[in-house]
């Protein structure tokens, strides 16, 4: 065999292939009763109207090739052959009153859940920021709630509500698999509740277009069964363990001398800023910079170092650290579990 | 053919707009260089950076700048002392005297090394590159003379005239004591 | 006659024996300038206390100081107060039982309020209790006995909060301190918890915004009631009040009537903690009334401020619907309260703590009432529960208010000193000072056995700091909002402060 007649069979291989394994951001891949809810919607929308359109493009086709030549214009008229065409008419406009009132029904339902008041709901309130996520997970008592940033860790089978506020610009919440967008408005306080249905990490990003970086604003939801969820909370809420090196502990010292507490909080030592991102757990996360970077040494030191070349514009200053500190402050950052 | 011509000159005019340039990133040895603010001995006034006019004075004239200079401004608590430019514990930045020179350098000394009577000192607070942002956004506030950049209004409570509205100096009397 | 001034501190001794009341000494004791960053509300001072031959007072940059009244010689010098805590010292000490009672403030700063007792002849540091924290901290122990069910708990001065923000949580005991010696009891206020922005502040907030009773020799407490739990609007509770021995519907209680900024006249027994009432002074939105059989007190949610919005008119506005000295009337029946009318716009904003700077987190912008009318003084029938008589007056009433035979005395920011008649509120008399008053007139028998009422004219404070030089009005958030309401406050016609004595007939 030549190489040429491979190449189509190898295409149509690797495009049936590109939907192997579940996709973490895919709206028509539902982790939750939400999103199975919206692509239910989806599918019902498309087949409808897939329907009518083909209807639509089949009757004009049809009246394209009834037309000949040479017919006078305009046509006489006939009540006969005029009441067909009438009827035809009428019937379609009233089905159409009917497809749109049924969807708009239908839509309307299905996206009351969304907002659904459940008194088991977790809440959690979300700050979004240009351009990282807040999550405060909220407790009735005060000092057991606990910040975390841009990834957040939600219980199977149990609703999650959250509280959406945004203290700069317009944001929108969008984790594809689990439910719709809600935007996230300055001055308003929005809501938004899912569940997931089966342990599994999915991604969520900004759907709303805020600045610079509003394309590396992702976020991580991640399903665990409810024991997991636990104990994941329960390490979540300790402050931040004492630095287990000499090359931590001076990487502690930095952090808290230089520019570095201002913004950030590390509970357990003085840094209380509430600039940036709560910084107590990041090394438990999987992703910095609102998934820009998998969280390993070498970025945590690359994103400290040089910030604005990886993600321009974002309100991280470039905080002149020699390489000694560099290397001191990202070995205690790595061990901030 | 003439129209063709029009058209091509048309576009080459258009050519030239350019937007504002936004400097995101200083490199090292310049973010190193605007540190070095010579100033008197006591403190009050001084020579620039040299690096300053070779960056083209961004502080004072490119508004991205000033509007990070102003989010800034919220940001590390400048409003509990001084509100939004009218003063509170600290004294009022709007009404163009300026006790430590009117100068950018001054500005920026009074914020990287605090001045007596309590005003901290943020060196190890912010980055040079942000003092230099605030102390351009805090000079737009009280300025004798009109710029031909601002930052944007207000998004949160609107207290006094946006500074786009600016000089401050329009009716300032002489200060008593 | 001994008279403090504003930081940077001069005391002088003045020899009312002499015409003319000469200085008989002066002490100027060293000054830190970097306390005037974090004096909140100017750089101004609740005065010396004499006792036992010695005058003592404190200093704004954190000492407590003793000197001989007679000869102006220093007998200690100690430092109390930490400004790199935010910690200033703006109260004046008191003196009762061997031992001066302080408290620090710095709400504004997000330094935790305490109260401290030293040893009156050597300075030396006997006990210091917090208004935020853990009990042991707090002096919560097995003799506190809350009368409310919400103030029990373990604990609460540090679970009430966010994860550690009781550390910077405020309560300042920036009062006047009381002593009780029948019931041998201390009685204080708490400020408001830090920052403003109530957001960053969730829960119940203990041990703000309330009022405490402690034991004077270790400083345990013996019951809390918290006026204003979870404090929307930094108001507090730091002026505890009179305490007052008088019948009560019937029966003989020891009473503690806290006239509090929310708005509210409170009556409680001091002996337990118990609110037997609270009532509305003035003009009030934030709240609905207090519930007295839990304690609760009852917020209109409409007025609550929140993260990231505007909320309007809340009435009363900050500093609060009294922020001076009350008098009782001599037969104890009427409370003469100096009101502040202003209500005020707030929008909460995200604040991070960084030290020596303000943690404050909002952006506030006082109103006056639709009549102008921005103070009053309020005569308040204690038991009655209602105003007998009311003085309008076009500016807050920023000074405190003197009680003596039948008149009332008070000082207003534009300047006037007046006497009022005790029974009606007619205006007896009036005197136009150098300079707006915000200090309390007090009253002496003067070595030549002739009575005399004194009072400080200086305009400053936190209402008077807006016709400070160094504030632009134009800035409708300058002053802490009070720019807004008070344009039209006239600058003092001479720049530092005056001293009137008056003789009475």
């Amino acid at each position: 065999m030549t190489a040429r007649p491979l190449r189509l069979p190898a295409l149509a291989a690797v495009l049936a292939c590109g939907g192997c394994g579940t996709p973490w951001q895919s709206a028509l891949h539902p982790g939750g009763a939400q999103a199975g809810g919206l692509l239910d919607l989806i599918t019902i929308f498309t087949a409808v109207c897939g329907i009518v359109w083909l209807l639509v493009m089949i009757v004009t086709l049809l009246t394209l090739r009834r037309r000949r030549a040479g017919i006078e214009a305009p046509l006489p008229r006939d009540e006969g052959t005029e009441r067909r065409p009438r009827r035809a008419v009428q019937a379609a406009v009233a089905t159409t009153v009917v497809i749109i009132a049924g969807l708009t029904l239908l839509s309307f339902f299905v996206t009351r859940g969304l907002t659904a008041d459940d008194p088991q709901a977790l809440v959690v309130r979300v700050r979004a920021y240009q351009w990282w996520w807040e999550f405060t997970y909220q407790d009735p008592r005060p000092d057991q709630a606990f910040t975390v940033a841009n990834e957040i860790h939600v219980p199977v089978g149990r609703p999650v509500r959250f509280l959406l506020e945004a203290p700069d610009v317009i944001h929108s919440f969008w984790v594809p698999s689990l439910a719709g967008k809600q935007d996230l408005i300055p001055g308003r306080s929005n809501e938004i509740t899912l569940v997931a249905d089966q342990p599994g990490v999915y991604r969520g990003q900004c759907a709303q277009f805020c600045g610079l970086q509003h394309a590396h604003m992702a976020f991580l939801v991640i399903a665990e069964p409810p024991d997991r969820f636990a104990a994941w909370q329960v390490a979540q809420r300790q402050p931040a363990p004492e630095p287990a090196t000499d090359e931590a502990s001076v990487g502690r010292r930095i952090f808290l001398a230089r520019q570095c507490a201002a913004c950030h909080t590390i509970q357990g030592t003085t840094a209380s800023g509430t600039l940036g991102p709560d910084l107590t757990h990041v090394a438990s996360r999987r992703y910095i910079a609102a998934g820009l970077l998998p969280t390993t040494r070498g970025s945590l030191a690359a994103w400290t170092a040089d910030p604005q070349t990886l993600k321009p514009g974002n309100n991280m200053p470039m905080v002149p650290l020699g390489s000694d500190e560099l290397s001191a402050v990202s070995a205690y950052l790595t061990s901030l579990r | 053919m003439t129209r063709r011509l029009l058209i091509l000159a048309g576009l080459l005019a258009l050519a030239a707009c350019k937007r504002e340039q936004r400097e995101v990133r200083l490199d090292p040895p310049a973010l190193d260089a605007l540190d070095q603010v010579a100033l008197m001995p006591n403190g009050i006034g001084g020579a620039p950076p040299d690096v300053l006019p070779a960056l083209g004075r961004p502080y004072e004239t490119n508004a991205y700048q000033l509007s990070q200079g102003k989010r800034l401004y919220g940001w590390f608590n400048c409003t509990g002392c001084h509100a939004n430019g009218g003063g509170n514990v600290g004294p009022a930045l709007m009404e163009g005297w300026w006790r430590y020179g009117p100068d950018v350098q001054s500005i920026f000394a009074s914020i990287r090394d605090g001045r007596p009577h309590g005003m901290p000192a943020f060196k190890d607070k912010l980055t040079t590159e942000q003092i230099w942002q605030l102390a351009g956004y805090v000079q737009t506030i009280g300025t004798y003379a009109a710029k031909t950049a601002a930052p944007t209004r207000n998004d949160e409570m609107q207290s006094r005239p946006s500074e786009s509205r600016g000089p401050a100096g329009a009716d300032i009397a002489p200060p008593s004591r | 006659m001994v008279v403090l001034t504003p930081f940077p501190h001069a005391l002088f001794a003045l020899d009312l024996s002499r015409p003319g009341a000469p200085v008989k000494w002066r002490f100027v004791p060293e000054a830190d300038g970097g306390a005037e960053g974090l004096a909140c509300c100017d750089t101004i001072n609740a005065g010396p206390v004499i006792a036992d031959g010695k005058v003592y007072f404190n200093s704004l940059d954190g000492h407590t100081i003793a000197l001989d009244v007679a000869t102006g010689t220093m007998v200690w010098n100690v430092r109390t107060a930490s400004l790199d805590r935010g910690e200033t010292l703006t109260g004046a000490p008191l003196i009762a039982d061997g031992k001066i009672f302080i408290g620090n403030s710095g709400d504004d700063f997000g330094a935790r309020g305490w109260i401290a007792a030293l040893d009156a002849q050597s300075g030396h540091e006997l006990w210091r209790r917090f208004s935020t924290g853990p009990d042991d901290n707090v002096g919560i122990g097995p003799g506190f006995q809350p009368f409310y069910a919400h103030d029990h708990g373990q604990n609460l001065g540090a679970a009430s909060w966010p994860p550690s923000g009781w550390q910077h949580g405020g309560g300042s005991v920036s009062g006047t301190i009381l002593f009780d010696p029948v019931l041998h009891l201390l009685f204080h206020g708490t400020g408001h918890p830090a920052p403003w922005n109530p957001d960053q502040h969730d829960g119940d907030n203990k041990w703000t915004s309330g009022l405490f009773a402690r034991d004077p020799e270790d400083g345990m407490a013996k019951w809390f009631d918290q006026i204003d739990p979870h404090d929307l609007f930094a108001l507090g509770s730091a002026e505890p009040g009179l305490a007052i021995d008088r019948d009560w519907h019937g029966a003989a209680r020891h009473l503690l009537i806290h006239p509090d900024p929310d708005g509210y006249v409170y009556v409680l027994d001091r002996a337990n903690g118990q609110v037997l009432s609270a009532a509305p002074f003035t003009t009030v939105n934030a709240t609905r009334g207090v519930d007295l059989a839990t304690g609760e007190l009852r917020r209109d949610s409409n007025r609550a401020s929140r993260f990231g919005t505007m909320t309007r008119d809340v009435c009363p506005g900050w500093p609060g619907a009294t922020a001076a000295h009350s008098a009782p009337s001599a037969d104890g029946r009427l409370l003469f309260i100096p009101v502040s009318r202003l209500c005020m716009d707030m929008e909460a904003r995200n604040v991070s703590y960084i030290e020596g700077t303000a943690f404050v987190g909002a952006n506030v912008r006082a109103k006056s009432p639709a009549d102008g009318l921005r103070g009053a003084l309020v005569a308040w029938d204690i038991e009655a529960a209602k105003p007998v008589w009311t003085v309008p007056e076009p500016f807050p009433l920023a000074g405190g208010v003197l009680a003596l035979g039948g008149v009332v005395f008070y000082g207003t920011l534009d300047g006037w000193f007046k006497a009022v008649d005790a029974e009606s509120g007619r205006t007896l008399w009036q005197f136009h000072a150098a300079s707006g008053i915000i200090g309390d007139p007090i009253a002496y028998r003067g070595p030549d056995g002739r009575p005399y009422v004194a009072v400080l004219a200086g305009l400053g404070g936190s209402f008077g700091m807006v016709a400070k030089s160094s504030i632009d009005k134009r800035d409708a958030t300058a002053a802490n909002g009070l720019a807004n309401a008070l344009q039209d406050l006239p600058e003092p016609s001479d720049p530092s402060g005056t001293l009137y004595a008056f003789g009475l007939p």
